[in-house]
């Protein structure tokens, strides 16, 4: 296989893709413990505050919504291995 | 950072057999070279498949500041340190932003630095110069910490026996040989084995702190909701600007490392480089997060250490299981092996890059613009071994007062962002634009840091220069006149 089947133009790339980075947005706006109130812990859960939780959640949610991302809108034509 | 830790003779034989194990690599991977082209030696030829490509971005990402600096971190402020899971992750969504159309464009044209982009895009000397400056300063900070904290290791496991100039030699010594063996090809065949060990010593140390000395995660937070109740609970406002602050300062600045923009150069295909990061995406959970819990039970099992011993607490820790049992022993000095391993594979990758940008970059257009690639390749090598002697006379000469100017890292090198997130899509942005931000954006960042004040509002002064410079690059760009075609 040559380099320009390798590395063919791209079809689609995210940074085009407009809901993506809105579903970004929402997610780090869950992952950055910004609204809990002042001196706020929680129970634990699974050993962790509740509001480490809620963001450890939230970037567990991050590299999932990132994986499908790569998957479905990083497209080059050609694209093999 | 070795307090209290230190090895037998059999544990310095392993160790020194897996340190000369990667010198083995780097023969094995000159014997494999292809050419004697600055791809082949810089970029491996471009051929870097799945295992080796995830192993070589995980090594190189999670430096020994994740083990040493991240755990010292959480001891001293606990679990809003969870900032660290949050922004490595966010190194990811950087790429999201820059690297489809970047690949694509590096395979047509063939570049081997980021500054071949950066002239391919803005055609300007000037502006190539500075951001080669700006990135070559940086990756000396990056690798100059990293040979600092290889000293320190040594010292610590041997007791003082080998004094830390001497392990800064070694190492160095050691690095920069294998590395010149092979160029790429070493150092991402190391990788892979570093990647491995410090996976492995992650994987050991999640279940060993923890579970054996702090009774498991339950208790351990329990513990110290007692003891230091602001260390467990949730930061106020001005620290949620600071988790913000760090998603720009990592999501921008570890994106655009050069050693990651040529990790990117260097893929065998686009598939295999959207698996490899998309399994990085996850590597926070497995890696941020245990350096997290281990300084959680630091601060419970080892309460009451001062600033500059909290940095040590791991290997306080670490010393704290070795005295329990052989199999804790044994743990620890892989444990070590990982830590020797994220050190090393961070410096030898910035060490790669500084030399690439050196050659191909300042030593090519400006002294020996007819050069032939073999005579490149062979400057290339030659600077390595430069770029090493002064490194490591800084690492062992270094007085106190320089210090913050030495770990201004990301504060400088994420002024060169827009000429990648905003060039790469905005066909109007030009050199003058980018230039005009870029100086904008040091000045701001530099003279906060001068001043006294690398905070603003949570805010790094790093970010905020970077803000400016966008802003430069953004207004700049809508004001420039529509061309007549």
């Amino acid at each position: 296989m040559n380099e320009s089947q390798k590395y063919g133009e791209l079809v689609t790339e995210p940074r085009k893709i407009g809901y993506i980075w809105l579903v970004y947005l929402l997610l780090y706006a869950i992952a950055i413990p910004w609204y809990w109130p002042a001196h706020y812990r929680g129970p634990l859960v699974l050993g962790f505050p509740l509001w480490v939780a809620v963001t450890l959640g939230a970037v567990l949610l991050l590299a999932l919504w990132t994986t499908w991302v790569i998957h479905r809108y990083w497209l080059q034509a050609g694209e093999a291995d | 950072m070795g307090e209290g830790m230190v090895f037998g003779p059999g544990a310095l034989a392993a160790v020194a057999l897996y340190l000369f194990s990667m010198i083995g690599v780097g023969w094995y991977a000159r014997q494999k070279r292809q050419t004697d082209s600055m791809a082949d030696f810089y970029l491996a030829g471009r051929s870097l498949g799945l295992a080796v490509l995830f192993l070589t971005l995980y090594a190189t990402q999670y430096s020994g500041n994740t083990l040493f600096g991240y755990t010292g971190k959480t001891y001293r402020i606990g679990f809003e340190w969870t900032a660290s899971v949050v922004f490595m992750f966010s190194v990811i969504v950087g790429y999201m932003l820059y690297a489809p159309r970047l690949v694509t464009l590096a395979r047509k044209e063939g570049f081997i630095t980021p500054g071949d982009y950066i002239r391919y895009r803005f055609s300007s000397p000037v502006l190539t110069l500075l951001s080669t400056i700006l990135m070559i300063y940086a990756l000396c900070n990056y690798a100059l910490a990293q040979l600092k904290a290889m000293g320190a290791a040594v010292e610590g496991i041997t007791d003082g026996a080998v004094p830390g100039a001497y392990g800064i030699v070694a190492l160095a010594v050691i690095m920069v040989v294998y590395e010149t063996l092979g160029g790429m090809r070493s150092v991402a065949w190391t990788d892979v084995i570093q990647g491995v060990v410090l996976l492995l010593g992650f994987g050991i140390l999640a279940f060993l702190i923890p579970i054996k000395l702090g009774g498991g995660l339950e208790n351990v937070v329990a513990k110290l909701s007692v003891m230091d109740p602001p260390k467990v609970e949730a930061p106020n406002l001005q620290g949620a600007n600071k988790w913000i602050s760090y998603v720009f300062l990592l999501g921008c600045g570890a994106a655009i490392y050069p050693q990651a923009i040529q990790r990117l150069y260097s893929s065998r295909s686009v598939k295999v480089l959207k698996r490899s990061l998309a399994i990085m995406a996850f590597m926070p959970l497995t890696t941020t997060l245990v350096a997290l819990i281990c300084g959680l039970t630091a601060a419970v099992v080892l309460p009451d250490l001062s600033k500059g011993e909290s940095d040590q607490v791991l290997a306080r820790l670490c010393a704290l299981v070795m005295s329990e049992s052989m199999l804790g022993y044994w743990l620890v000095v892989a444990v070590f092996a990982a830590a020797l391993a994220a050190l090393m594979s961070t410096a030898d990758s910035a060490l790669l890059s500084i030399s690439s940008m050196l050659t191909k970059d300042i030593y090519q257009p400006y002294f020996r613009p007819a050069a032939s690639e073999a005579e490149l390749t062979k400057f290339g090598k030659i600077s390595s071994w430069a770029i090493v002697v002064l490194l490591v006379v800084v690492a062992i000469g270094t007085e106190a007062t320089l210090v913050r100017l030495l770990e201004l890292k990301f504060e400088v090198l994420i002024q060169v962002v827009p000429c990648f997130f905003m060039g790469l899509y905005w066909k109007r942005l030009t050199a003058g634009i980018a230039l005009t931000g870029m100086v904008c954006g040091l000045v701001v960042a530099l003279g906060l840091t001068v001043a006294g004040k690398p905070l603003v509002w949570g805010f790094h002064a790093g970010v905020l220069g970077l803000f400016l410079n966008a802003a430069v690059c953004g207004i700049g760009t809508l004001l420039k006149p529509t061309p007549a075609s």
